[in-house]
């Protein structure tokens, strides 16, 4: 892919701290859907939960493997859908 | 499509066969996956590993499957390191239990070892050990990073031209004399040998052949809370509630908890869960409560009748072999069960006689693993 910088300084994920380089790196290494892509890189698995780059990366893919948008697998969002503290689910001692 | 070896199911079970077979010079390999890799119970698991078990099988199987965690860990390139379990014991009866696991553990050579709540004090400096009446510490026990061990296997097989199909859906096996054909979404694969590592799954594309596998899906439940800089070593269990605590090479929390599900129903989300995993873990470190919940999934665990899994060729047809059932210890076991089906493969027997105990046919034949107790 022709972006005209570096690759290695464009940042995907900015809570695990994932490049362009990472990505294209291991779709050619042969992980070509999002699921597999989403746990080598651990984009999607941050503080954000994939707000920024699970679409970012799904484009980058489809691009790349010539597929269509939709048949880019796009993850199952898992809850909480933000991220909630542990004593928030304690509830009342009674 | 033809080929040596057809392994059917992507997940550590099935690469891991797959990446021994290669390494043994059989190239002819093909793996399919209905879904994604490691969409089963794979991605979903607390990476412990552990040879502390209560049956010879067990304990043997996995003490030579950390020998050889070490090989895989340097081969494909991903973290294992033997930090150790710890469970706590809050009640006399537990305590008593528990002395007799240990003495059972060093009679076949595990070193495991009761310890006071000052010890464990020592190995996890930001617990609170009110309550704590003994506990029994693994040395030996570890974890490992799954995403890496899986998805590097894949890059490793794919690189030596193994073909790895994701969404490719096996839906029958026949046994045409000379060879095995399997029939999937995608077309027909011809195979000298498949292996059939599908989890539950397993038991259904086999009863076309008659033979039944007695494994049932059990939901689970589990969080994982942000990163943090290592503060809990050991993978740590709670006895008297089922619960257990670790925290993942990245630095996640991850905290599974055990609450009322039958067989075969499906797996959804619960608060309850939530509940009890939060109750059970703030006692023990109160600063969990301040720490933020990410993510909360649940999985099967594959359970057979005697909680061991079944593995080798099937007695009707040794060309076919099972490798399922696996009752939530299939990850620290792959490298030990990888290793055992290239030995069937290649026509010898297993390194670890125990392997020949866990064969498909015990349960026709009454021959069900014993257990010292019925154990986690
Ligand atoms: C919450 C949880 C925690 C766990 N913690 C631990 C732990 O700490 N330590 C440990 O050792 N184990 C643990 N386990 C158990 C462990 O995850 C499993 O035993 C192990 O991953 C099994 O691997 P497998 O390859 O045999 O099966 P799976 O990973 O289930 O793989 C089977 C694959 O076969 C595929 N498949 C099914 N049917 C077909 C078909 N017809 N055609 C093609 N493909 C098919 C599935 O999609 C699946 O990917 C845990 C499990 C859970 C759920």
């Amino acid at each position: 892919m022709n972006v005209g910088i570096d690759p290695r300084k464009v940042i995907v994920c900015r809570c695990e701290n994932v490049t362009l380089a990472d990505v294209l790196n291991a779709i050619e290494s042969g992980l070509d859907n999002l699921e597999v892509l989403k746990r080598k890189l651990r984009i999607g698995m941050g503080q954000c939960q994939g707000q920024t780059c699970l679409l970012l990366v799904a484009g980058i893919l489809a691009r790349k493997t010539g597929k269509s948008f939709d048949e880019v697998l796009i993850p199952r969002n898992r809850p909480p859908i933000s991220p909630v503290k542990v004593k928030y689910f304690i509830g009342d001692e009674r | 499509m033809k080929t040596d070896v057809l392994i059917i199911g992507g997940g550590v079970t099935g690469l891991f066969t797959a990446v021994s077979l290669l390494e043994q010079g059989c190239r002819n390999i093909v793996i399919i996956e209905k879904s994604y890799i490691g969409s089963g119970g794979t991605f979903r698991c607390a990476t412990g590993i552990r040879a502390s078990f209560t049956s010879r099988e067990h304990v043997n199987v996995m003490k030579r499957a950390i020998d050889l965690w070490p090989e895989y860990a340097r081969k494909l390139g991903f973290l294992y390191r033997r930090d150790g379990y710890l469970w706590v014991l809050t009640r006399e009866r537990d305590v008593e239990f528990f002395k007799q696991v240990v003495e059972f553990h060093h009679s076949l050579g595990v070193p495991s070892r009761m310890i006071s709540p000052e010890e464990v004090r020592e190995i996890v400096p930001s617990i609170n050990t009110n309550g704590i009446l003994a506990a029994v510490y693994d040395p030996l026990a570890g974890k490992a990073q799954v995403f890496n061990a899986v998805l590097n296997a894949v890059i490793h097989l794919k690189r030596n031209n193994i073909n790895v199909y994701e969404g490719m859906r096996a839906l029958k096996i026949s046994d045409e004399g000379s060879r095995i054909v399997v029939e999937t979404n995608k077309g027909r694969v011809e195979a000298d040998k498949v292996i059939v590592a599908a989890g539950k799954d397993s038991a259904n594309l086999l009863k076309g052949l008659g033979v039944e596998l007695p494994i049932h899906n059990l939901a689970k439940h589990v969080l994982i809370t942000e990163a943090f800089k290592p503060v809990i070593k050991p993978l740590i269990i709670d006895w008297s509630s089922s619960s257990y605590i670790l925290q993942v090479f990245h630095g996640n929390i991850y905290i599974g908890s055990d609450i009322p599900e039958k067989y075969d129903e499906p797996a959804v989300n619960k608060y309850m869960f939530l509940e009890k995993a939060a109750k059970v873990w703030t006692r023990y470190f109160p600063w969990l409560g301040e720490v933020y919940v990410l993510r909360y999934w649940t999985g099967y665990y594959d359970m057979t009748p005697d909680h061991h899994p079944i593995i080798g060729p099937l007695e009707e047809n040794e060309n076919i072999l099972v490798a399922a059932g696996f009752s939530g210890h299939g990850f620290m076991m792959a490298p030990a069960v990888a290793e055992a089906l290239t030995q069937y493969i290649l026509g010898g027997k297993p390194t670890i006689p125990e392997f020949e105990n866990l064969k498909p046919d015990r349960f026709k034949k009454g021959k069900l693993i014993k257990e010292i107790a019925v154990f986690g």
